[in-house]
């Protein structure tokens, strides 16, 4: 099963429409709608509900003065960090100020959404407006305050140095300079969040469904937010319609406040965000401005580097700094910088918060590194590929120690990875050697063409832990779970294909439940590349566990000695010795000795059924009953994948149209435990890297409105936009697992602005410096250059 | 909000002389968006769409009279031939599901700077039927549009239906938009050759407060053509012929910046469309007998 292409086993249930998402769920549930602030900076004056009161299946409206206990705290700040000495986290309804357009003020609870929405279009909020921060730029200049406690804007300002990077660059032979930004963009999951809750009277418990990528830790959240002991709680994540990075975030205002109304009203209360919610009230990401200074020798190799940029944070850091982290170590990509420093400025805006999207800080990185890589080769006339092996961090000096700690709080080690090696396979999958006489023969038609190269290293599989759970039943069927979950990615394929064969059973006999604390409490969650580094360690581990219980049992029930054993298709047999062997369902009911027989396996078990050893206990000393394990993959720290890309694009020389001609990817998540499933994730990263390059940004006006918060004008590539893609994968196993994985649900988004805007250039002969790039602004910069 | 559900056309007419701020209601594609993204609460809404009359299409002579509910993909289906122009823009209207339910009519009442129907109808020289209890009358596209989102029709009138002559001659249409399906225009440009009296006729859209013609830059072209016997001869358009011709479709464009592109875009990619389209029109009328 391992390394083969297997057909996800989710498919036909979602792909026939048997697909249970939130909204399919709770038909019997109150609607739930939100008021929700109007402007990016405000205080609230008053809240006047009494036109709202008279309005048929109103439930109930709840404001700030309404939250009791710990719900009336500011949400948590998830990952403090030392230098986040100005975290700011918002309440779950707004406590008299607002601080960007989308935040929650009033809660309107009702018998169904129709109702509810009404009754917010009743609901009278005074504000007194304050002076808007938006972008970076009013951000820096500090003129007005987003917090007014927080001086600058500034939410903190980290620095990290390997060596002296200034005097590295002021003893360089050549010494470079750019500034280069990267526009917001935002997770657009199919639905977007939603949360169910069913509080129980009798049994003083809450079941809630939520769509998040760390049920584990929502169910934590809960608890201690509404003061419920843990165990009273349970939370499930059903399909979710992706997740993208923006459900890693938790708990949501809503998270809290639906479970609250829930058990406050005693009734099942459900709210889904719309699309235009999903827009303004939950996360973006990208957004960073990056000035770099740079340190170089004749032969185009860095001897010092210097970077300094500023993130768009928004209105809070509930997710503390992990993004600008990632993008502060991961900028370095497959590349020795010499000396380096890094120092960023997490900033306050009144905007969306902004969290971890797909690439996570990482598109940045690249983007601003890649830029360097083709400014070098430029100013030294040095083909761009060249600059790069010239670079790249040797296959010898693995493991490679960078000097840096990662955003997993530990140094940033490159555990694997042959960056020459793959840098030939992509130039001869794009032919890059040839492209010179391509571009000039195109030329000559008046046809413009380029070719662009994006390089880029992604931590995965960052801890601290998962864990499987695995059972044998006594049919011989297989049930396994670990806490972290799914949003879409091929989960239980993948995990199923591991356990079957580790266990040596039939993939068909395995499933696979994710993300219910139901069936496994202990759980990080699914972001960062980890599901098949961290969960799919841990179940190999579990399978093992269990195959050797298996194989004990079997042992003693054959007469045969453990290692003479092998386990094929779910039978144990004597290796060699055809007719002797015991199926993995009836080793289960062994491993369960019983008093009572409740069918003719069960039978097998009870305590007449054979000779017994009356000096020995019926379940062996150090054993437990059942033929099940748990087992936990905790590994010093994160694996890191890589790839690379090379994009060929041509513009249209009169409407300045962008189209891609090839995208070519070469890419190493060392052991590929499914081509299928990994290709797949690369071409939709690759379909998103390519949104980010072309087609989606964020347009805030001054005054804080998302101008395009809707599908109307916030433009994602369809299967018109998205070209086909030509992979080459590269396998260089990890070795920190059992599995040698490390990862691959990021990759394909990560270098697209890189490439592409490399490509640009070399199509139109001047420098792009700002991503994305709209026909629109191509044009703009041709007549900056001076062109017709 | 009223919902006003029609099932002829009488009924419909009799509504809209009742409640004359209702607003109608075909394949819904622009009128839920702007109620979904609450910029609009009219008191009532008038569903046509079980209205039978206004989904039909026929041919009076050479003139196609359009039912205001025919939808966008009937247009491309069954209509290619006589309105090439509209059936061209009609491909390019969001999703085989917005095909399905937009209307040209539905487009019409919108009269949305951005509609990708007007620029072809313009160039045709349509006319717009107009319905009310009291009677029906036609105006011409020309005086049609009248301001951002606002036409002719009075407040108890219906569109009931679209009058277009049959092409005589090539009809192209070209469309800028932020990506290449699904999009509002950015800029588009639809072209008509009338070679039965000799006449030259434009659409700009998304390029001003209405769609409007670039009247100026027709006469040039027309006189032009005219001057050099070209529609005699249907010789080769001089280079500097083409992009005159741009270049006076560009100022006849009164366009803003917004999200979707600058006005500066908008002028300069105006001259592209209107040189190839024109390239292209004069390419069919050149190697065919039309």
């Amino acid at each position: 099963m391992f390394g083969q292409r297997i057909r996800r086993v989710e498919d036909p249930r979602l792909l026939s429409g048997r697909g249970r998402y939130l909204d399919d769920l709770g038909h019997d549930a109150l609607a739930v709608a939100f008021v929700r602030s109007p402007h990016a900076h405000a205080r609230i004056v008053d809240i006047d509900v009494s036109a709202a009161l008279a309005v048929d299946g109103l439930v109930a409206i709840y404001t700030y003065d309404d939250l009791d206990g710990r719900t009336s705290e500011p949400l948590p700040l998830l990952i403090p960090h030392p230098t986040l000495n100005q975290g700011r986290t918002p309440y779950p309804l707004a406590d008299g100020e607002v601080n960007h357009v989308g935040e929650a003020i009033a809660m309107v609870v009702a018998s169904d959404r129709y109702v509810a929405e009404d009754v917010v279009g009743l609901i009278q909020v005074e504000y007194e407006p304050l002076p808007p921060v938006v972008g970076l730029a009013a951000s820096r200049d500090g003129d007005a305050l987003v917090h007014a406690d927080v001086p600058g804007n500034v939410a903190a300002t980290m620095v990290q140095e390997v060596g002296d990077a200034a005097a590295a660059i002021a003893a360089a032979a050549h010494r470079a300079t750019l500034s280069l930004s990267i526009e917001r963009s935002a997770s657009m999951p199919m639905e977007g969040k939603g949360v169910l809750a069913r509080w129980d009277a009798d049994d003083e418990s809450l079941l809630v469904h939520t769509s998040t990528q760390s049920s584990t830790s929502v169910r934590q959240a809960i608890a201690a937010k509404l003061s419920i002991p843990v165990d009273r709680v349970e939370v499930v994540t059903p399909d979710i319609g992706g997740g993208f990075g923006v459900k890693i975030v938790h708990p949501w205002p809503e998270e809290i406040l639906v479970p609250w109304a829930a058990r406050r009203l005693g009734q099942p209360v459900k709210w889904v965000e719309d699309r235009r919610e999903h827009f303004i009230s939950s996360a973006h990401e990208r957004g960073q401005l990056h000035e770099v200074e740079v340190g170089y020798d004749d032969d185009g190799r860095l001897c010092g580097l210097s970077v300094r940029f500023w993130h768009d944070n928004g209105a809070y850091t509930p997710y503390g700094l992990i993004v600008p982290i990632i993008t502060s170590t991961q900028l370095l990509g497959p590349y020795k910088p010499g000396a380096y420093r890094v120092e960023f400025q997490s900033m306050y805006t009144n905007t969306v918060i902004v969290t971890p999207y797909r690439g996570a800080g990482r598109p940045q990185g690249c983007f601003v590194m890649e830029r360097v890589m083709d400014a070098i080769a430029a100013d030294l006339g040095i083909d761009r590929a060249v600059v790069r092996e010239r670079n790249f961090i040797q296959p010898a000096e693995m493991p490679y120690d960078h000097g840096l700690m990662f955003q997993d709080g530990r140094p940033l080690v490159y555990d694997s990875g042959d960056f020459p090696a793959s840098l030939a396979k992509l130039k001869a999958l794009v032919g890059w050697d040839e492209f010179d006489s391509f571009r000039a023969a195109a030329r000559a038609e008046g046809r413009r063409v380029g070719i662009g190269l994006g390089c880029y290293v992604e931590g995965t599989g960052v801890g601290p832990y998962e864990g499987g759970h695995l059972r044998v039943e006594t049919d011989g069927s297989v049930v396994v779970s670990t806490g972290l979950t799914s949003q879409g990615q091929g989960h239980q394929t993948m995990l199923a294909q591991i356990v079957a064969d580790e266990l040596g059973v039939e993939m068909e006999r395995v499933r696979v439940t994710t993300g219910d604390t139901r069936r496994f409490k202990y759980a990080v969650g699914t972001f960062a590349s980890r599901t098949a580094v961290m969960s799919g360690s841990a179940v190999a581990l579990t399978a093992r566990k269990v195959r050797a219980k298996a194989l004990k049992i079997a042992a003693n029930a054959l007469e045969a000695a453990v290692d003479d054993l092998e386990i094929v298709d779910g039978q144990i047999r004597v290796k060699g010795s055809p007719g002797s062997e015991i199926d993995l369902g009836s080793v289960a009911v062994l491993s369960n000795p019983l008093r009572y027989a409740f069918d003719a396996g069960a039978a097998r078990a009870t305590q007449f059924a054979g000779p017994v050893d009356p000096t020995a206990p019926p379940v062996p000393e150090g054993e437990q009953p059942g033929l099940e394990g748990t087992d936990y993959y905790s590994p010093v720290g994160s694996t890191f994948a890589n790839g690379m890309h090379a994009v060929v694009v041509e513009t249209d020389p009169e409407t300045a149209e962008i189209n891609i001609l090839r995208y070519c990817v070469v890419h190493d998540c060392g052991t590929v435990i499914n081509p299928m499933i990994v290709e797949g994730q690369i071409h939709g990263g690759v379909a998103q890297g390519v949104a980010g390059a072309l087609y989606e940004r964020m347009e805030y006006d001054d005054a804080g409105q998302l101008l395009n918060a809707s599908y109307m004008d916030f433009l994602m590539p369809y299967a018109s936009e998205v070209p086909h893609i030509e992979i080459d994968h590269l396998e260089t196993p990890s070795p920190l697992n059992p599995l040698g994985v490390k990862g691959a649900g990021e990759a394909g988004v990560i270098p697209g602005s890189a490439a592409i805007a490399a490509a640009i250039e070399d199509a139109e002969g001047f420098a792009i410096t700002t991503m994305p790039i709209s026909p629109s602004q191509l044009f703009d910069l041709r007549r900056r250059h001076c062109e017709r | 909000m009223e919902f006003l559900a029609a099932t002829t056309l009488s009924d419909a007419l009799a509504a809209k002389r009742e409640q004359p701020e209702a607003v109608p209601l075909m394949g819904g594609t622009d009128v839920m968006v702007e109620l979904n993204f609450d910029r609009r609460r009219p008191p009532a809404l008038l569903d046509l769409t079980g209205v039978r009359e206004l989904d039909e299409w026929s041919m009076d002579g050479d003139v196609v009279r359009l039912g205001a509910g025919v939808t966008y993909t009937r247009v491309i289906e069954e209509l290619g031939q006589a309105l090439p122009g509209l059936a061209m823009a009609s491909r390019t209207v969001g999703s085989p599901q917005i095909r399905n339910r937009g209307t040209v009519g539905g487009n019409l009442g919108a009269a949305s700077p951005a509609g990708d129907s007007h620029p072809p109808l313009l160039a045709a020289g349509a006319k717009i039927e107009l319905a009310s209890v009291t009677g029906t009358r036609t105006v011409s596209i020309d005086d049609f549009y009248t301001g951002v989102k606002s036409h002719a029709g009075r407040p108890d009138e219906l569109i009931t239906a679209v009058l277009v002559r049959s092409a005589r001659g090539p009809q192209q249409f070209s469309k800028i938009g932020t990506r290449n399906a699904m999009v509002i225009a950015v800029s588009s440009f639809g072209l008509a050759l009338h070679p039965d009296v000799k006449r030259v006729r434009t659409g700009i859209g998304s390029a001003a407060p209405t769609p409007r013609r670039a009247v100026e830059a027709e006469s040039f072209l027309s006189s032009a053509l005219e001057e050099h016997d070209l529609w005699e001869t249907r010789a080769a358009l001089a280079d500097s012929l083409v992009r005159e011709f741009g270049e006076r479709v560009k100022a006849a464009a009164r366009p803003i910046d917004d999200v979707r592109g600058t006005a500066a875009y908008r002028l300069h990619s105006l001259a592209v469309m209107a040189r190839r389209t024109l390239g292209w029109a004069w390419a069919d009328y050149a190697g065919g007998t039309a």
